[in-house]
């Protein structure tokens, strides 16, 4: 069997895919600033046009890891609970906070994109960037846009939140704990979360609820689009 | 390992129901649909957060491993995304800024009149 013909099982683009990540993770480990989803993907991708092995026979075993993103949609709600939970007083006015910048932030991006002449499609692959990405995902296809195209812009979004989200709202004044984690919640999800955890507890626990909370609401947003949408 | 197992069980049976209803007819997608039932499971208490933390736990932490396929298929894009590259890198700019904005403002205006939560003084 050659390697070529190795690729197109799906249990070998799968294990290839797991190593891939499993280095990306150790990479990730010593040198903090690499993001494990860039490094993961380039010996894949770089395997794939070496072999000529086009992208759609090495999906076949993705494939199977990309459906249990459904599953880590729902998990989501594990730290919506447990979040929620500590910040019961003030939730209303997380939620509605959470909900105005995630409407600014759906309308913002399509109308840029619409105006400087992008195609509906791309249009719509913008619309869900700042949610967490399996949701992306979902409501990205749901809107008829390029499910890729909203990946590689969650992903950016998520790292300018970590790199500069903090000192931006820092420029504006914003010092509560929970306005700041709310914001990096809505605008960067996992990654935005992910670099508050060692700055503050508080703000680390309403982003997680934050990212959560953003994504369900994009989710709905979109789905009333979607209505018009199909109706019009 | 069988309360991890248990748990992974609850969320994809959670999982599945969702995107049952999904193609029943409710016009949420099956994954977020899912997210909100199991929301309610556990604040009703018909799901015991015990159970399926460590389960949850992994999901989340692997996200990442879960994506790398549909990334890997930006290759087949390249030709799409530099055609359009100034309007999806002046979309990411423009909407992060404004969702930061929005809702770290708000919060400014929003929240000092609310009493910390308790584990507000765990912050800085």
């Amino acid at each position: 069997m050659t390697l070529a013909e190795g690729l197109r099982n799906p249990a070998f683009s799968i294990a290839l895919t797991v190593a891939a990540y499993a280095a990306a993770l150790a990479l990730h480990r010593r040198w903090r600033s690499i993001p494990p989803i860039v490094v993961a993907c380039v010996p894949i991708v770089a395997a794939l046009l070496l072999l000529r092995e086009p992208y759609a026979d090495y999906n076949r075993g993705g494939s199977y890891l990309t459906w249990w993103l459904g599953p880590a949609t729902v998990a989501l709600a594990v730290p919506m609970y447990r979040n929620g939970l500590a910040l019961r007083r003030s939730l209303p006015r997380l939620a509605l906070m959470v909900l105005a910048g995630t409407v600014v932030g759906m309308v913002s991006a399509g109308v840029t994109a619409w105006l400087l002449g992008a195609p509906l499609p791309v249009v719509m692959s913008t619309v869900p960037k700042s949610v967490t990405t399996p949701i992306a995902i979902e409501v990205c296809q749901e809107l008829g846009g390029i499910p890729q195209i909203t990946i590689a812009l969650v992903i950016l979004t998520g790292v300018l939140g970590a790199s500069f989200g903090p000192a931006l709202l820092r420029l504006v004044r914003v010092t509560d704990d929970r306005a700041v984690g709310a914001a990096i919640g809505s605008a960067a999800h996992g990654i935005g979360t992910a670099s508050l955890v060692r700055r503050s507890e508080m703000q680390a626990s309403v982003s997680a609820w934050a990212m959560a909370a953003a994504g369900v609401f994009t989710s709905l947003l979109a789905t009333i689009l979607a209505l018009f949408l199909r109706r019009g | 390992m069988i309360d991890f197992l248990r748990g992974l069980a609850i969320v994809v049976g959670i999982f599945l129901l969702g995107t049952g209803l999904h193609r029943a007819g409710v016009p949420v997608p099956g994954g977020v649909l899912g997210l909100l039932l199991f929301y309610g499971a556990l604040l009703t208490g018909v799901v015991k957060l015990a159970w399926v933390e460590r389960a949850a736990r992994l999901l989340l932490h692997h996200m990442v491993l879960l994506f790398v396929p549909l990334t890997v298929g930006l290759m087949d894009l390249g030709p799409v995304l530099s055609r359009q590259a100034v309007a999806i890198l002046a979309s990411l700019l423009v909407s992060f800024l404004a969702v930061l904005l929005t809702t770290g403002l708000l919060g400014r205006w929003l929240l000092p009149n609310v009493p910390e939560d308790q584990g507000a003084e765990a912050g800085r």
